[in-house]
C-alpha cells in the first residue's frame, strides 16, 4: 500500500467513514443507561429506548415483549446498517468486511454443528445463529462427519474455506473436536485478519494489529482457562492459540505450562498490557470476572480507535460497540425480567 | 404592520386544569394552537411521567390503523381522505375506539392468515402439477439419450418406470424431485456433486412462467429439477442439500398410472382452492372497505390523543393530585382567547369546577412569536434562516420585503428578464390554491413558498431595468434620446462659433471608425432623458466606462443609506429595551463614524454630479484623489471641490477620530460607574422584586405545593442575580470586539456593496453576449432561408435565456442579496438569539398519515 493514504482514502472511503462516525454517535451514553437502569418492566425499556437512536424498532411488535424480542430486533437493526456498510463498500475495504463476518460464520457453523450432535432440528438452531455470519451453504453443515468432509462438501466455497489447512482430518465431530475445530479456525481466522491488516499498512495497520494482537491473546488466556481440568493436554493446547498476538512466542510457551489460575496470572504479570487486567480482576465474590475485565479493555480500545482518520478500524470498532452496546440491553433487560436488580449495574460502560 | 415591527408580547401563563377536564381542555386548546407548553418534568425521564400508560395505548392503537392502512394498501383500496381534520375523540369514546379496532385487527389478521395459508397451498399445488409436467419430459430424454440406463439389461427397459425393478449392487434408485429458485442453482448443483461425488444425475429445466414465491410473496424465475441417485445414504445427503437451499421438494410419482392420478387429483383439488380463496378474498375486501371509511379519521384522532397525553405529560400535579398545573407562553394578545378555550373544555366535560388561568411574572426571555400572512411569510423565512429574533428585538423582516427586492433588482436589472419573472410569480400568485401547486416537491415547491418574493424581485427588475434602459441588452428609445448627432456637424454652426469646438465635416465622418459627440457643442445635448439611461449609451463605445462609474457610485450610495438604516434600526432597539445610554455611547458614534467617513464620500459624489457640467468637466477633480487625500493632509495644494474643503476635512476627520475612543471605552466605563455608584438603576430592581413578591402571594393561596414551586423560582432568580456579577473585564472585550469589527466593517461592508455593480455588470454582458453571438448572427442571414433559420435561434435564444440568464442569474443575485442583507445590514443591529414560539397546534401535526405510516 502506498504512503499517505489521507490523500485518496476519501476518494473510496469518504462516505462510508462518515457514515459510521454519524452511527458511532448514535451509541447509547451513559445517561441513557441510568435511565434504563431505573425500568421497572420490559415496556419501559422500549419506551426509553424510542427516545434513543433505536427510534421505534420494536413498534410492529406484539404484546408481551421478551428479551429474545428485543435482542433479535436489535442484531437486526446492526445487522441492516453492516448490509448497506458492505453493499457501498470498494476493495479492499470489502475484503475488510468479509473478514469481519468470518469470525460470526465460525460461531455459526459451529453451533450448527453441536445442534446437529444434539440432535437438533436445523431451524430450531438457525434462529440463534448471528444474522451477521448468516451463509446460504450454512444449513448443509450437518452433512458432514469429518472436518475434512465438512471442508470439501459445505465450506470449500466460503471464505471459510482458507482457514481449513491446519485443521482437515478424518476424526469425527464429538463435542470436544468441534471445540477444538473452532479454536483451530479462529486460530488461523485471527491470524489471516491480522497479516491482512499489516499488509495492509497505513493507519489501518496501526489501529487494527494492537485490536487484533490484543483479540489473540484474549483467546489464548479463555483457552487456558477453559482447559484447566479437562483432558485437553498441555501440547494439543498450544497449538490452539493464536501466534499473532503480543504474548508470542514466550508467552504462549509460559501459558501454555501454566496449570492454575495463579500460573496463569504469572505469566501476564511479564507483559505491561496484562498485568493491570489481572490486577483489576476481583477474587471469588463480588468482584469483576476475567471476561468483563477484557470486554473493557477491548471497548475502550475501540472508543479509541475513533481517534484516527483514514482507516478501516472504526468500521470493526463500530461493530464490536454495538454489539457491546446490545449486550449491555440485554443484561439489563433480563435483570428487569428476571426480577434481579442486584448485579443490573454490572454492564460495561461505554465511555 | 405593529406585530412585524417587533415579535408579540409574550405572558407566562399557569393554567389550573382539573383532572377531570385536562383532556378536554388541552384538546380545545390544540385546536386553537395559541399557547406553548413548558416542559415541568424535565428531569423525570420519559417512562416515568403520569400518562405513559395513555400514551401507550395510543401507540398500540397506531400500531393497530398501520397494520390496517398497510393491509388496505395492500388489497388496493382507495383510502378516502376526509375534509376536515375530527377533533381528538371524547374520553368515553377511546375505549370503544380500541375495542372496536381491536377487534378489527384480530378479524382481519385470521382472514389474512387463512388466506395466506389458502394461497401457500394453492401455490405448492401448482408448483406440483408444473413439476410434474416437465419432470415427464425428463424421463423420457432421460430413455433416449442418458447413456446410465443402458447398463440395465434391455428388458427392464420397457418398465423403467416401476421403481422395484431397478436394483443395482443392492442399492435402490431414488428419486427427489422439486422446484428451486433460479439463482441457487448453480451453487446446489456444484455441492450436489461435491457432497456425493458424481453418484447422483440432476436434470433440470427452467419452467416458462414465473411463480411467486410463498416466503416473499415475490415473483421469480424457477427451476425444475429431477435428481436420481443410489443408496439410502446419499440420498440422506440430497434431501439435506434441498433443505439448506430451500427448494420445495415433492414427492416423485413412480408409475405412469400415479402421476396420472396424482395430476387428476391436484386439478380438483385446485379448482376447490380457488373456489374457497375466491370466497376468503371477496370477504376480506368487504372487510377492509368497511374498515379504511373510518381509518382516516381514526388515525387524526389518535394523532390528537397522543399529542394532548404527550403534552400532559408535561404538567405537574398538585399535591392533592385533583389538579394538574401547566405552565405555558401565551401571547398577551390572545390571552382571552386561551380563558374562552378553557372555558368551552370545562364546559364539554361537564365538571363542576371549572380550569382557570392565571399569569405569572418571569425573568426567563420568552418565545418570539410574529405572525406572518401568506405575503410577509417569505421574507420572513429569509430573516429566520439567519436566526429567529430575540424577544421583542427589531424585526429586520419588515424592511427586508421592500430592500429585497430592490437589491436584487439592481444585480437583476434588465426590463426583459423582470418581466419574465413577473409574470412567472404572478401565475403562482394567481393560481395558488391549485391542489396541484400546494403538494408540489422539492424545487417547484420552493418556488411556490417564495412567490411573493419573486412577484416583488421582478417588478422591481422592470424598474431597475427601466433605469438601466436594459431590455434583453437592448435599450428601448421611449422618449426620444437627449443627443443631437446632426448638430456636431460644422454646418449647422456659425463661423463665428468654430473657433474652440472639434466639429464634424464629411471628411472627417469617413474617415474616422470612431467618433466622439461632445455635450459642450450647443444642440449636441438638448437636456437628461427623462427616465433612465439615455438610449443612445447602446451605441457608444465607451459605453461600459460610463456605466461602470454610474453604478460604481450607485452602490456605493445604496449601501452607505442601507448600513446607516441599519444602525439607526439599533437605536429603537435600545429605546426600547430601556437603554439609552448605548444610544449615547455605541450608536451615535457610530453613525458618526460612518457619516463622517463615507457619508463625507457620498456628500463628494452627489456636489461633483451637481456643479460640474460638460463645460467645466476638464477641471473638475479625481473623488477618489480627494478622499484619499482626506487622509493623507497633502502638502502641495490642490483645488479641490470647493473652498474651504480642507478645514470641513480637518473637522471630520477630528470627528471621527474622537468617536473611535467612545466607541471603545464608554460603554465599559459607564458600566462600571454604575455599578459603584448604585444609582437608579438599583432602585428600579428592588421594586420589580417586591411585585413579583405581591404576585407571588396570590399564586400561594391556590395551593400549597405551588408555594414550594414559588420558592424554588425565587431561589432560582437569586441565584440568577448572583450569577449577574460584574465582570468590567468581560464587558470591556465584548466591547472591544464590537468596535473592532463595525470599524473595519464599514470599510469592507462598504466595499461589499460593490457586489451591486459587479453582478449587475455581469449580467448586462452576459445578455449582450447570447444576443451578439445568437440572435444578430440569425438575423443577419438575409437570403430566404434566414427565416426559417430564425426559428431554432430565437428558440435557443429562449432556453439560454430562461435558464442561464433568468435562473442561474438570478439564483446568484438572490444569494448575494440574502448575503447583503444577512452580513452587511443585519449585523449593525440584530442578535437573533431568539427561540420560536412553537404553540402546540394540532395543525401541526401531520396530516397526510399514508406517508409516515406506510
Amino acid at each position: 500500500m502506498l504512503e499517505g493514504a489521507e490523500l485518496y482514502f476519501n476518494v473510496d472511503h469518504g462516505y462510508l467513514e462518515g457514515l459510521v462516525r454519524g452511527c458511532k454517535a448514535s451509541l447509547l451514553t451513559q445517561q441513557d443507561y441510568i435511565n434504563l437502569v431505573q425500568c421497572e418492566t420490559l415496556e419501559d425499556v422500549k419506551i426509553h429506548l424510542q427516545t434513543t437512536d433505536y427510534g421505534n424498532f420494536l413498534a410492529n411488535q406484539t404484546n408481551p415483549l421478551t428479551v429474545s424480542k428485543i435482542d433479535t430486533e436489535m442484531r437486526k437493526k446492526l445487522c441492516r446498517e453492516f448490509e448497506y456498510f458492505r453493499n457501498h463498500s470498494l476493495e479492499p475495504l470489502s475484503t475488510f468486511f468479509t473478514y469481519m463476518t468470518c469470525s460470526y460464520m465460525i460461531d455459526n457453523v459451529i453451533l450448527l454443528m453441536n445442534g446437529a450432535l444434539q440432535k437438533k432440528s436445523v431451524k430450531e438452531i438457525l434462529v440463534k445463529c448471528h444474522p451477521l455470519g448468516r451463509f446460504t451453504e450454512m444449513e448443509a453443515v450437518n452433512i458432514a462427519e469429518t472436518p475434512s468432509d465438512l471442508f470439501n462438501a459445505v465450506l470449500v466455497e466460503t471464505p471459510l474455506a482458507p482457514f481449513f489447512q491446519d485443521c482437515m482430518s478424518e476424526n469425527t465431530l464429538d463435542e470436544l473436536n468441534i471445540e477444538l475445530l473452532r479454536n483451530k479456525l479462529y486460530k488461523s481466522y485471527l491470524e489471516a485478519f491480522y497479516k491482512f491488516c499489516k499488509n495492509h499498512g497505513d493507519v489501518t495497520a496501526e489501529i487494527m494489529c494492537p485490536i487484533l494482537e490484543f483479540e489473540a491473546d484474549r483467546r489464548a488466556f479463555i483457552i487456558t482457562l477453559n482447559s484447566f481440568g479437562t483432558e485437553l493436554s498441555k501440547d494439543d493446547r498450544e497449538t490452539l492459540y493464536p501466534t499473532c498476538g503480543k504474548l508470542y512466542p514466550e508467552g504462549l510457551r509460559l501459558l501454555a505450562q501454566a496449570e492454575d489460575f495463579d500460573q496463569m496470572r504469572r505469566v501476564a504479570d511479564h507483559y505491561g498490557v496484562y498485568k493491570p487486567l489481572f490486577e483489576a480482576v476481583g477474587d471469588g465474590n463480588g468482584g469483576k470476572t476475567l471476561e468483563d475485565v477484557f470486554y473493557e479493555r477491548e471497548v475502550q480500545m475501540n472508543v479509541l480507535a475513533f481517534n484516527r482518520q483514514f482507516h478501516y478500524g472504526v468500521f470493526y470498532a463500530y461493530t464490536k460497540l454495538k454489539e457491546q452496546e446490545m449486550r449491555n440491553i440485554v443484561w439489563i433487560a433480563e435483570c428487569i425480567s428476571q426480577r434481579h436488580r442486584t448485579k443490573i449495574n454490572s454492564y460495561i460502560p461505554i465511555l | 404592520m405593529g406585530s412585524l415591527f417587533r415579535s408579540e408580547a409574550m405572558c407566562l401563563a399557569q393554567l389550573f386544569l382539573q383532572s377531570g377536564t385536562a383532556y378536554e381542555c388541552l384538546s380545545a386548546l390544540g385546536e386553537k394552537g395559541l399557547v406553548q407548553f413548558r416542559d415541568l418534568n424535565q428531569n423525570v425521564s420519559s417512562f416515568q411521567r403520569k400518562f405513559v400508560g395513555e400514551v401507550k395505548r395510543c401507540e398500540e392503537l397506531e400500531r393497530i390503523l398501520a397494520y390496517l392502512v398497510q393491509e388496505i394498501n395492500r388489497a388496493d383500496i382507495p383510502l378516502p381522505e376526509g375534509e376536515t381534520s375530527p377533533p381528538a375523540p371524547p374520553l368515553k369514546q377511546v375505549l370503544e375506539m380500541q375495542e372496536q379496532l381491536q377487534k378489527l385487527e384480530v378479524e382481519l389478521r385470521e382472514v389474512t392468515k387463512n388466506k395466506e395459508k389458502l394461497r401457500k397451498n394453492l401455490l405448492e399445488l401448482i408448483e406440483y402439477t408444473h413439476m410434474l409436467r416437465v419432470t415427464k419430459t425428463f424421463l423420457k430424454r432421460n430413455v433416449e439419450f442418458e447413456p446410465t440406463y443402458e447398463e440395465f439389461p434391455p428388458l427392464e427397459n420397457d418398465s423403467l418406470l416401476d421403481y422395484s425393478c431397478m436394483q443395482r449392487l443392492g442399492a435402490k434408485l431414488g428419486f427427489v424431485s422439486g422446484l428451486i429458485n433460479q439463482g441457487k442453482v448453480e451453487a446446489f448443483e456444484k455441492m450436489l456433486w461435491r457432497v456425493c461425488k458424481g453418484y447422483t444425475i440432476v436434470t433440470y429445466a427452467e419452467l416458462d412462467e414465473p411463480l411467486e414465491d410463498p416466503e416473499t410473496g415475490e415473483v421469480i424465475k424457477w427451476y425444475v429439477f429431477l435428481i436420481s441417485f443410489w443408496g439410502e445414504q446419499i440420498g440422506h445427503k440430497v434431501k439435506k442439500i434441498c433443505d439448506c437451499y430451500h427448494c420445495h421438494v415433492y414427492p416423485y410419482p413412480n408409475t405412469a398410472e400415479e402421476r396420472k392420478e396424482i395430476q387428476e387429483g391436484l386439478n380438483t383439488r385446485i379448482q376447490d382452492l380457488y373456489t374457497v380463496l375466491h370466497k376468503t378474498e371477496d370477504y376480506l375486501r368487504q372487510v377492509l372497505c368497511k374498515a379504511a371509511e373510518s381509518v382516516y379519521s381514526h388515525v387524526i384522532q389518535v394523532k390528537k390523543m397522543k399529542a394532548i397525553y404527550h403534552m400532559l405529560n408535561m404538567c405537574s400535579f398538585d399535591v392533592t393530585n385533583k389538579c394538574l398545573i401547566a405552565e405555558v407562553w401565551c401571547p398577551e394578545a390572545d390571552l382571552h382567547e386561551l380563558r374562552r378555550a378553557l372555558e368551552e373544555g370545562s364546559r364539554e366535560s361537564g365538571a363542576t369546577i371549572p380550569s382557570f388561568m392565571n399569569t405569572i411574572p418571569t425573568k426567563e426571555t420568552p418565545p418570539t412569536l410574529i405572525r406572518t400572512n401568506k405575503f410577509t411569510e417569505g421574507f420572513q423565512n429569509i430573516v429566520d434562516a439567519y436566526g429567529v429574533g430575540s424577544y421583542r428585538e427589531v424585526n429586520p423582516a419588515l424592511f427586508t420585503i421592500i430592500t429585497f427586492p430592490f437589491l436584487f433588482a439592481v444585480m437583476f436589472g434588465d426590463f426583459g428578464h423582470g418581466f419574465v419573472m413577473f409574470l412567472f410569480a404572478l401565475l403562482l400568485v394567481i393560481n395558488e390554491n391549485h391542489p396541484r401547486l400546494n403538494q408540489s416537491q422539492e424545487i417547484m415547491r420552493m418556488f411556490f413558498n417564495g412567490r411573493y418574493i419573486l412577484l416583488l424581485m421582478g417588478l422591481f427588475s422592470v424598474y431597475t431595468g427601466l433605469i438601466y434602459n436594459d431590455c434583453f441588452s437592448k435599450s428601448v428609445n421611449l422618449f426620444g434620446s437627449g443627443w443631437n448627432v446632426s448638430a456636431m456637424y460644422s454646418s449647422s454652426h456659425a463661423l463665428a462659433e468654430h473657433r474652440n469646438m472639434v466639429l464634424w465635416n464629411d471628411t472627417i465622418v469617413r474617415r474616422s471608425r470612431v467618433l466622439q459627440l461632445d455635450p459642450s457643442v450647443p444642440g449636441v445635448f438638448q437636456g437628461p432623458y427623462p427616465l433612465g439611461i439615455d438610449p443612445i449609451w447602446n451605441l457608444a463605445t465607451n459605453r461600459l466606462t460610463f456605466l461602470n462609474s454610474f453604478k460604481m457610485k450607485m452602490s456605493v450610495i445604496l449601501g452607505i443609506i442601507h448600513m446607516t438604516f441599519g444602525v439607526i434600526l439599533g437605536i429603537f432597539n435600545h429605546l426600547h429595551f430601556r437603554k439609552k445610554f448605548n444610544i449615547y455611547l455605541v450608536s451615535v458614534p457610530e453613525l458618526l463614524f460612518m457619516l463622517c467617513i463615507f457619508g463625507y464620500l457620498i456628500f463628494m459624489i452627489v456636489y461633483k454630479w451637481l456643479v460640474y457640467s460638460a463645460e467645466t468637466s476638464r477641471v473638475a477633480p479625481s473623488i477618489l484623489i480627494e478622499f484619499i487625500n482626506m487622509f493623507l493632509f497633502p502638502a502641495s495644494e490642490t483645488n479641490g471641490l470647493y473652498s474651504g474643503q480642507e478645514h470641513v476635512q480637518r473637522l471630520l476627520l477630528v470627528v471621527t477620530a474622537l468617536s473611535v475612543p467612545v466607541l471603545f471605552l464608554g460603554k465599559p466605563l459607564f458600566l462600571l460607574w454604575l455599578h459603584n455608584g448604585r444609582s437608579c438603576f438599583g432602585v428600579s430592581r428592588s421594586g420589580y422584586t417586591l411585585i413579583r413578591k405581591d404576585s407571588e402571594e396570590e399564586v400561594s393561596l391556590l395551593g400549597s405545593q405551588d408555594i414550594e414551586e414559588g420558592n424554588n423560582q425565587v431561589e432560582d432568580g437569586c441565584r440568577e442575580m448572583t450569577c449577574e456579577e460584574f465582570n468590567f473585564g468581560e464587558i470591556l472585550m465584548t466591547q472591544v470586539i464590537h468596535s473592532i469589527e463595525y470599524c473595519l466593517g464599514c470599510i469592507s461592508n462598504t466595499a461589499s456593496y460593490l457586489r451591486l455593480w459587479a453582478l449587475s455588470l455581469a449580467h448586462a454582458q452576459l445578455s449582450d453576449v447570447l444576443w451578439t453571438m445568437l440572435v444578430r448572427v440569425g438575423l443577419r442571414v438575409d437570403t430566404t432561408y434566414g427565416v426559417l433559420l430564425l426559428l431554432p435561434v430565437i428558440a435557443l435564444f429562449a432556453v439560454l435565456t430562461i435558464f442561464i440568464l433568468l435562473i442561474m442569474e438570478g439564483l446568484s443575485a438572490f444569494l448575494h442579496a440574502i448575503r447583503l442583507h444577512w452580513v452587511e445590514f443585519q449585523n449593525k443591529f440584530y442578535v437573533g438569539a431568539g427561540t420560536k414560539f412553537v404553540p402546540f397546534s394540532f395543525r401541526l401535526l401531520s396530516s397526510k398519515f399514508v406517508d409516515d405510516m406506510a
